[in-house]
């Protein structure tokens, strides 16, 4: 009886240890959102060159979408068991800050760092720290359909007043029911936080007062949410109004939509004859304002519960090296970060050098947002109330600074 | 990633064997203790034996249980009293988070209030169509039909897909407003048949119009008059069903069921306020006393030991709180404030410990509930029912109005709600005259019917005159919105979808409007009621065809044999069905995961999604345990609230 329950235990004892012999020194990568084909490239291309310098390091990627990824990085946090790399959005530097290892140490003295856009190095940026690398810029500026468009002459409208006009010229209704949108947010809705953010900025507004209070009693709010509303009355009568019928593929291909905010991997490929009738035009401004275009940045970054990042910080730096930049172009339709990767893309596609032309001119990286997860949700509660009729203009700005001003003190922003 | 690469492997290697180590060692032990625990209960050697063996071979699940489950569950019960966001170190923080979410303080606040008026309204509309439908398939399954089996298959199959990603994902198509095949059919059948339209918009306006008001109701606008009627309208109705006819013993004890649950359910709203107020207010505490004393005089007169007993626990439970209460109290004044508090909730214990229940210590009883009665009404009457607070409840009752003719808005928004008393009152009278009739229980025939007559009519006067007051208090927004054309929060949308009945060219927007999402979810979970259904077939099947034989000799109908034979027969799997249907619907999660959209979210998120969202989202894990304490109560009350009044289930034939 003994003799066998010792022959249990050294086999289970066996069946869990001897796997891991097999492994080398394994460097794991959580790459979030990406198309299988930038999987591949990863896998295939990426790792067996990093491997020819570290011969000894396994690497994996592990996936996952926007949608799960606040509780999937929150889970690794709270175990300090994760990946050495991870893959964040713009505004993330301020959600995770200190949870994230700083670089400095290992990145300080890189040369190759002034040839990221400095907007890049400040998204990356926490506590005046670095917390990774920019990996790609995403430009998100409006697209328009010229052969659609009622007057493709309006086109770009660089003005609230124009932008209005346009929506209106170029939107249709039947039967309670939209036919023609004449501007489609990047939500496939009628707003977005994001969105929102970037009309205040074009307002001429910013998101803090200089103690760190929250600005949306400003009058650039004001104008931006006056905006909004004017512009979803222009496409729908009142709140009974249907939407667009479900769109297969990219909407500003479907022939219904005239106009919106897309990021480029939703939007025809680069060869697509499409682009012939496609303008790229910034987002309009207010009466104090100026155009904008809004940057978002994704970019590699290594939580602090890793020891030692030495080999994660060497990851980054192959991974963001000017070769690699022009690659993930061509694979993934990335728009580099660095910029002596741009020669070659405006030289390889129109398209690619009408969209930096448009990011160079009006650029604004959408970076310093402050408890972000928090934000969103009081974002959309508040202006969905104003836009639809449930809530007056003056107590939507007075809810959102209020309760943003107690979300910043909250999360030690604001004293 | 440190130092040589044998080093994760030998760390892995030791962590292992010191992880089966722990397991044996641990249930060794585990065993070991049993068998001691055994011997000291007086357990044989042989049995000693068996235990240790039972438990040791138990001993890797309860293991895991107490590190997985257990731990988990106390460390959460810590943190909920903590402010602590992931990455920094958790500060104690009292009952700060349990205040902001059961007050709705805050963005947050506002967002679980919200959470939980979701889950509520998936339990309150949800559970019983997911439970009539999954009844009215069950039926149709159990006829002798060919290829029957074929049919349950079909019926079952959406238990199975109901939570897969892609089929909830087929819904949101489906439910597309433009397009959809859910609207395309409605559509067509409405252009076909005039009926159908006439009924489709009936619909349309129904949902719209209750959706309208329940959306007002979950976002805490106020209801003016209407926060009565509820009230009026249970004490009404529970008089009226004692109007006619003769006084019975079971009248007698409707009337105190009725009186139960609204009493149970304003203590429990008062000592959660008093629990969560800083500082508490001891006239919760005085109430919450003066409760316990008079439900524990009331059973002991009727020989109900275990109800008594029950009023006994609850004046042990406002003993405790009183106790915490001086405790944490900030000033020597509040100190002597709960004193009282302490010693009156510890009347009803007291009184039954020392010998039979006698005349004298009824007296007693009674002139120390007397005594709380002066105290709270001092307490409260200066603060709730002064300055013409009582012509609130007066003019109703003449079926005049309480409101004023207002130009502006902040009157009805702000000053109206603001002076008006709590309907808390009206609740406490319900009670006390419920009680009362069922306590003197026809000793006095005339007088009693007098009282019952009298009651009536005061109760359904003020639901007649707070109701048609509640109306006028939605004109007058309505009203002053239209004149000044300012847009107002309150009950927008209900004003907005009851304004006219729907055009021909109306259609459900499923999953974009705010009106729809909670429907829309409802539906989904109605076609994946087959689990239900599988329960109900079960139940359906053991019931003795003898007793359909003697109903059809009788002459029963059909529908006679359902209500009279099936449904008492499978009471049981009925009330199983709403149990698990309540819980599951106060956790609902993945398909507010999936099918809404970040527009939508906060009007279709549950309980469950806030916690979710607060801890793993924005990282905030105090608060999110906070939320999940909060659920888990509300589920317990739930659940044990269902086995109270679950009478109507027969076990047996």
């Amino acid at each position: 009886m003994k003799r066998s329950m010792v022959f249990v235990l050294v086999a289970l004892l066996l069946s869990v240890s001897l796997p891991v012999f097999a492994q080398g020194e394994t460097l794991e990568i959580y790459i979030t959102g990406l198309t299988e084909d930038t999987m591949n490239w990863f896998r295939e291309t990426a790792f067996p060159a990093f491997q020819e310098t570290h011969p000894d390091v396994q690497l994996d990627i592990l996936t996952g979408g926007w949608g799960d990824f606040d509780a999937t990085v929150a889970g690794w946090i709270t175990t300090g068991d994760g990946p050495e790399i991870v893959y964040l959005g713009s505004e993330y530097a301020a959600t995770f800050g200190n949870l994230l290892a700083d670089l400095d140490p290992y990145l300080s003295d890189w040369e190759e760092l002034d040839q990221f856009l400095p907007a890049a190095i400040d998204t990356v940026t926490w506590d005046g720290h670095l917390r990774g690398l920019p990996l790609l810029m995403s430009p998100r500026p409006i697209f328009y359909r010229t052969d659609l468009a009622a007057n493709p002459d309006a086109i770009p409208p660089l003005t609230f007043a124009d932008a209005l006009a346009f929506t209106a010229e170029n939107s249709l209704v039947e039967d309670n029911a939209m036919v023609q949108m004449g501007f489609m947010d990047i939500g496939a809705g009628l707003f977005d936080d994001q969105e929102f953010i970037g009309y205040l900025w074009s307002a001429g507004g910013e998101l803090y007062n200089e103690d760190g209070s929250s600005a949306f009693d400003s009058e650039a709010t004001a104008e931006a949410l006056q905006y909004m509303y004017d512009r979803r009355r222009t496409m729908m009568v009142d709140e009974t109004t249907a939407g667009l019928p479900p769109i297969e593929g990219v909407p500003i291909a479907s022939g219904s939509v005239v106009s919106g905010i897309f990021p480029m991997w939703n939007m025809p490929s680069t060869s697509d004859a499409l682009w012939d009738d496609i303008a790229i035009g910034p987002y309009p401004a207010g009466e104090n304002g100026s155009p904008i275009v809004q940057i978002f940045i994704d970019w590699l970054a290594v939580p602090a519960y890793v020891e030692d990042p030495t080999l994660a910080v060497d990851f980054l730096k192959f991974i963001t090296s000017t070769e690699n930049a022009s690659a993930l172009v061509s694979v993934a339709g990335f728009t580099p970060v660095r910029q002596d990767a741009w020669e070659e893309l405006r030289e390889s596609n129109p398209v690619w050098d009408r969209l930096l032309d448009a990011a160079v001119e009006y650029g604004r990286s959408f970076s310093d947002i402050r408890a972000s997860a928090e934000l969103r949700p009081l974002i959309r509660e508040q202006v969905n109330l104003f836009l639809s009729d449930q809530q007056s203009l003056e107590d939507t700005q007075q809810a959102l600074k209020e309760e943003y001003d107690a979300i910043l003190e909250d999360n030690g922003y604001l004293n | 990633m440190e130092g040589t690469s044998l080093q994760p492997h030998l760390e892995t290697l030791l962590w292992s064997a010191a992880t089966v180590l722990f397991i044996v060692v641990g249930s060794y032990l585990l065993g070991r203790l049993a068998s001691w625990v055994g011997g000291r209960l007086g357990l044989s050697a042989s049995e000693r034996k068996k235990v240790f063996w039972g438990f040791l071979f138990a001993g890797p699940w309860i293991l895991g249980f107490l590190i997985f489950v257990l731990g988990p569950s106390v460390a959460s019960l810590y943190y909920s009293f903590t402010d602590y966001k992931l990455g920094e170190t958790p500060v104690w923080s009292g009952v700060e988070n349990y205040r902001e979410l059961l007050l709705g303080e805050g963005a947050h606040g506002r967002r679980f209030s919200q959470a939980m008026y979701n889950s509520f309204y998936y339990a309150i509309v949800g559970v019983p169509l997911q439970v009539g439908t999954a009844l009215l398939m069950a039926v149709l399954l159990n006829q002798q039909l060919r290829g029957i089996k074929v049919f349950r298959l079909i019926f079952y199959l959406p238990v199975i897909l109901a939570g897969g990603p892609a089929v909830l994902l087929a819904w949101r198509y489906m439910f597309a407003a433009n397009g959809g095949f859910v609207n395309v059919t409605l559509q067509n059948l409405a252009q076909n048949f005039f009926l159908f339209d006439w009924l489709y918009r009936f619909f349309i306006f129904a949902v719209e119009g209750f959706n309208g008001f329940y959306a007002g109701i979950s976002r805490g606008d106020p209801i003016g008059p209407l926060s009565y009627t509820l009230p009026a309208l249970i004490g009404a109705l529970a008089l009226l069903s004692v109007l006619r006819g003769e006084w019975t013993p079971s009248r007698r004890g409707r009337l105190m069921t009725i009186a139960e649950v609204v009493g149970v359910t304003v203590v429990v709203i008062l000592i959660g306020r008093g629990l969560i107020a800083d500082p508490m207010d001891p006239t919760l505490l005085y109430a919450g006393g003066l409760l316990a004393l008079v439900g524990a005089l009331i059973s002991a007169s009727q020989d109900r030991v275990r109800s008594a007993r029950g009023w006994q626990i609850g004046g042990l439970v406002t003993f405790a709180i009183a106790l915490v209460a001086i405790l944490i109290a900030g000033s020597p004044e509040h100190q002597a404030l709960y004193i009282p508090a302490i010693l009156i909730s510890a009347a009803p214990l007291a009184l039954s410990l020392v010998g039979q229940w006698t005349r004298p210590k009824f007296v007693l009883g009674g002139a120390l509930a007397a005594v709380l009665c002066v105290i709270i009404v001092a307490r409260l009457v200066p603060g709730q029912l002064d300055s013409g607070q009582i012509t609130t409840f007066a003019r109703p009752l003449v079926l005049a109005s309480t409101i004023e003719q207002p130009d502006n808005l902040d009157y009805l928004e702000d000053t109206y709600p603001a002076a008006a008393p709590s309907p808390l009152w009206v609740y406490g009278a319900v009670v006390i005259v419920l009680a009362g009739l069922a306590i003197a229980n026809n000793r006095y025939p005339r007088a009693q019917r007098y009282v019952i007559y009298a009651a009536f009519a005061v109760f359904a006067l003020l639901a007649v005159g707070t109701l048609v007051d509640g109306v006028r208090y939605f004109q007058a927004f309505e009203n002053i919105s239209a004149a000044t054309g300012e847009a107002n929060f309150h009950f927008s949308l209900f004003r907005d979808t009851t304004r006219a009945f729907p055009d021909q060219n109306r259609v459900p927007l499923w999953l974009t409007s705010e009106l729809w999402t909670k429907p829309s979810l409802i539906l989904i979970t109605m076609w994946s009621s087959g689990a239900g259904m599988l329960i109900f077939l079960a139940a359906l099947k053991g019931v003795p065809q003898v007793f359909y034989e003697s109903a059809e000799v009788d002459g029963a109908t059909r529908w006679q044999k359902f209500y009279k034979i099936t449904l008492p027969m499978i009471s049981p799997a009925l009330f199983y069905n709403i149990v698990i249907g309540v819980i599951a619907a106060l956790q609902t999660f993945e398909a507010i995961y999936i099918i809404s959209t970040p527009q939508t979210q906060d009007n279709m998120a549950s309980a469950a999604f806030f916690l979710f969202t607060r801890t793993f989202r924005q990282l905030f894990i105090g608060q999110g345990a906070a939320a999940s304490w909060i659920l888990a109560v509300i589920i317990v009350l739930l659940t044990m609230l269902q086995f109270r009044y679950s009478r109507w289930v027969h076990y047996e034939a």
